[in-house]
């Protein structure tokens, strides 16, 4: 690569937390079942063992030297845990088959996770510890958490639980308390393995539900999480996908210091909520990095520099959503290598 | 009762996502004597356009159309045993599905709902739908339409192969493509005669493929229209 680093990721992370100058932007393509081809496993190999995961990941972190280790394969994953059952494709993320909570009746056996024990999530929690223990010195390792909105509809089955909200708010509010009970008993234990949990709600998103379901089903109990992830001293992030110029004002009101945002215009993102949160995003995974070149990758890399660097609370190169697994590698690399260059500090974009 | 009454409360019925309401005014229908093909159409139909229409303007979002929907579908479920057994509209038949590989079926459905609404005749074919189904159904009904959705940028590939395999077929269907990381530019790369950013703009795209003459359209993907056109002119 033409544009090599001259501090580990974690050193710059550790600076941007503490304010202090540093030679660029962060960049962070959000890497998660993509980390897999490192390894040359398939999604259903990496994501079922703790041991894959952890290892496909140091072996990516190795070759691309990204700026932050997300380990994640389904936004279900916490659901699964409590009880709602997945189908394994053998080369794509994990899809949920039958949700859990089919009847008032089966409300009485939901209960709060266990991270050591219930579902895939001591698979997460050996992939942090492994990842902690051979990278952990140069990198954060960040699991990634399903928020407590997207959670419960995995346990309910998304189309009937957005429909509660209106016939049946008592019981939205039932699996909201103890899906984010969930989350927070994965958040102590993802803490205490070394990694830095993080939370994604994309059934949250504005092509979904309307601000007013937001503010009064999902917003209280992203407070809840961000006020116990700051508890520990860490950052709150928020990432949800699709359209979010409807609901971003309740994002940057949640408690979340991060939002990693897609399918909206960095410009006005800046506008709504820059005073309040560091931005993250969005070249396109779709149109740039599965179906893009290394020349349109680095056009886009450079257009969200150009349109957020310079954010009050700060920016960071990201990918709108997860990186499809079958990114070619080379514009992976074009990715990161426009990143390095132009989010370099001061911006400069010629 | 008068007639215009109980077709006005059919339509707020639906508005008001009031399934009651609905299986009420069908039945006050029956009661009145109204037409209940009328009632469908002037009622709980209008509800439905107006329903699209909040949905435009970012007044409805998802469960609001899912529960406007059921609430239509009460009233038809009381009309359905008056209505006359065979009907001889011409309506564009439609398939519809969400590829193989993905079980995401949310924004099929909604796209369902409002072309059934805007008087095509659907047949879905569900979710994770094999590649060959969609081909083997398009010749089968004779469609007219083959709707394919997706979520996942995994499986958006298998949109190309199902447009590939109904020209290979000589399956003459127009094909219109959509879902979270579909773009118009995609869509046209891969053949697509049509591409809807969401379930309003699909029922616009949907009528404009068939219309006898290109009156532009008031589109958010121009270039989709023109491609089209130009297809259409080389025939």
């Amino acid at each position: 690569m033409t544009y090599t680093d001259e501090i580990t990721p974690k050193e710059r992370m550790l600076a941007i937390l503490q304010g202090k100058e540093v030679d660029r932007l962060l960049v962070s393509p959000l890497i998660l079942n993509f980390a897999s081809r490192s390894l040359n496993l398939t999604v259903r190999d990496f994501c079922t063992n703790g041991e894959n995961m952890g290892n496909a990941n140091i072996a990516c972190f190795k070759k691309y030297r990204h700026d932050v280790v997300y380990l994640f394969s389904t936004t279900s994953t916490l659901a699964e845990a409590m009880g709602t059952k997945m189908y394994f494709p053998e080369d794509d993320a994990p899809q949920v088959e039958t949700p859990f909570i089919r009847t008032h009746e089966d409300l009485k056996k939901l209960k709060p996770v266990n991270p050591e024990k219930d579902g895939r999530l001591p698979v997460y929690l050996e992939a942090v510890r492994r990842c902690v223990d051979a990278i952990g010195n140069e990198v954060f390792i960040v699991p990634v958490i399903g928020a407590p909105f997207t959670t419960s509809a995995a346990l309910r089955g998304t189309e009937i639980f957005i429909k509660e909200l209106y016939t049946d708010p008592e019981l939205v509010h039932t699996l909201m308390k103890v899906a984010t009970q969930s989350v927070k008993n994965l958040i102590d234990a993802y803490v205490k393995a070394g990694g830095v949990p993080v939370t994604v709600e994309p059934v949250a998103t504005g092509s979904m539900i309307s601000e007013r379901h937001f503010r009064e089903f999902v917003l209280p109990y992203l407070k809840e999480v961000y006020a116990h992830i700051h508890s520990y001293n860490l950052p709150g992030v928020l990432h949800i996908c699709g359209k979010t110029k409807r609901v971003i004002q309740c994002m940057a009101e949640s408690g979340a210091d991060i939002l990693s945002i897609d399918n909206i215009d960095l410009l006005e993102a800046k506008e709504l909520v820059g005073g309040k949160v560091c931005l993250m995003g969005n070249v396109s995974p779709a149109d740039g990095m599965l179906k893009g070149n290394p020349e349109v990758i680095t056009d886009m890399v450079k257009e969200c520099v150009a349109k957020a660097s310079d954010n009050p609370k700060g920016f960071i190169v990201a990918t709108g959503c997860e990186v499809p697994i079958h990114t070619p590698h080379e514009n992976m690399v074009a990715f990161l290598e426009a990143g390095r260059r132009y989010a370099r500090l001061p911006i400069n974009l010629n | 009762m008068e007639k215009s009454d109980i077709l006005y409360r059919l339509t707020q019925a639906v508005i008001d996502m009031d399934a009651t309401r609905a299986a009420e005014a069908a039945a006050a229908v029956i009661q009145h004597n109204v037409d209940p093909y009328e009632a469908i159409i002037e009622g709980l139909a209008k509800g439905m356009d107006k329903v699209n229409e909040l949905f435009e303007s970012e007044e409805y979002f998802v469960p609001e159309i899912l529960l406007c929907a059921d609430a239509m579908n009460a009233g038809i479920e009381v009309l359905r045993p008056y209505l006359p057994k065979e009907t001889t509209w011409n309506k564009k038949k439609v398939v519809i599905g969400v590829v193989k590989g993905d079980t995401h079926d949310i924004g099929k459905n909604l796209v369902k709902i409002m072309l059934d609404n805007a008087g095509f005749e659907m047949h879905d074919l569900g979710r994770n739908v094999p590649h060959a189904k969609f081909v083997d159904t398009a010749a089968e009904v004779k469609a007219d339409l083959v709707c394919l959705s997706t979520l996942m940028t995994t499986t958006m590939d298998g949109m190309q192969v199902i447009i590939e395999d109904l020209k290979k077929a000589g399956i003459a269907s127009r094909v219109m493509v959509g879902g979270g990381p579909i773009s118009p530019g995609f869509a046209k790369n891969i053949g697509a005669d049509g591409y809807a950013k969401n379930a309003a703009e699909a029922v616009k795209v949907a009528k404009g493929l068939f219309q006898e003459i290109h009156v532009p359209l008031i589109l958010k993907t121009p270039e989709l229209v023109s491609v089209r056109r130009n297809q259409e002119g080389v025939r």
